[in-house]
């Protein structure tokens, strides 16, 4: 089962998921989203280091997230995303919308 | 057909993780297929079959899934007994839609994807030649 770490760095919020974010696990991410932006916590990065493979049901929830985010003002990144994600992103033309950082630290730049 | 590899399940979330391990054992069992073409089969497989879970009565579907490694393609076989498929295969929604991708991701990552209703049970033939 797919866990969900959130930590901080500066005012963004990380949220690594470890596991598969598929049609069990998304319904997770997409809590710890929904907590942070009630918290007040609207720049997310979404780490997928620790995510191995991801389902249309994973996307639907990092688009639901980007979408939650940015109407609070804030916005949604993804870092680290593996080749399978990478694969999907690219063939369901979300890597327009959500565009892949090589690392945390990188989406963090210039937050 | 028997497949060289084969699950027999329930339709619900929590058995989709037998078609990951099976895709891993033929990770391990076939080390001359493009790491590519299995990780798009994958992908392909993992939709169709959380198709068949959300669209069946909860709890009471079954499936049979088949792969084999052929020369030249990967073959798959999947056999539920759920209702017949309402919508059409659909294309890739907007890119702003939460939902709608799952049929859509699986015919881009196949090279061939065939639905039929046959008696009471849904058939589906996923093709994916190896690069």
């Amino acid at each position: 089962m797919m866990q969900v770490h959130t930590s901080t760095i500066g005012d963004a919020t990380v949220l690594s998921c470890d596991g598969r974010l598929t049609m069990v696990a998304a319904p997770t991410l997409r809590s710890a989203i929904d907590d942070a932006v009630s918290d007040g916590r609207v720049r997310l990065v979404v780490d997928l280091a620790g995510t191995s493979f991801v389902d249309s049901s994973g996307l639907g929830a990092l688009v639901a997230g980007l979408k939650r985010t940015r109407q609070a003002g804030g916005d949604l990144r993804i870092a680290s995303a593996q080749e399978q994600v990478r694969m999907v992103l690219n063939l369901t033309n979300l890597d327009r919308i959500l565009e892949p950082f090589d690392s945390v630290g990188d989406a963090v730049h210039g937050w | 057909m028997d497949g060289e590899y084969r699950v027999e399940t329930l339709a619900v979330p929590e058995t989709l993780n037998l078609l990951h391990d099976l895709l891993d054992r033929v990770r391990e069992d076939h080390p001359d297929v493009e790491r590519t073409d299995l990780m798009l089969f994958e992908t392909a497989v993992i939709e169709i079959t959380n198709n068949v879970v959300e669209h069946g009565p909860a709890g009471t579907i079954h499936y049979s899934f088949t792969l084999d490694v052929e020369h030249d393609r990967l073959l798959g076989h999947l056999c539920d007994g759920g209702p017949p498929l309402e919508k059409p295969l659909r294309t890739m929604p907007h890119t702003g839609s939460e939902n709608g991708r799952g049929l859509a991701l699986a015919r881009i990552a196949l090279d061939d994807l065939a639905y039929q209703r046959v008696d009471e049970h849904n058939e589906w033939t996923m093709v994916r030649r190896r690069r």
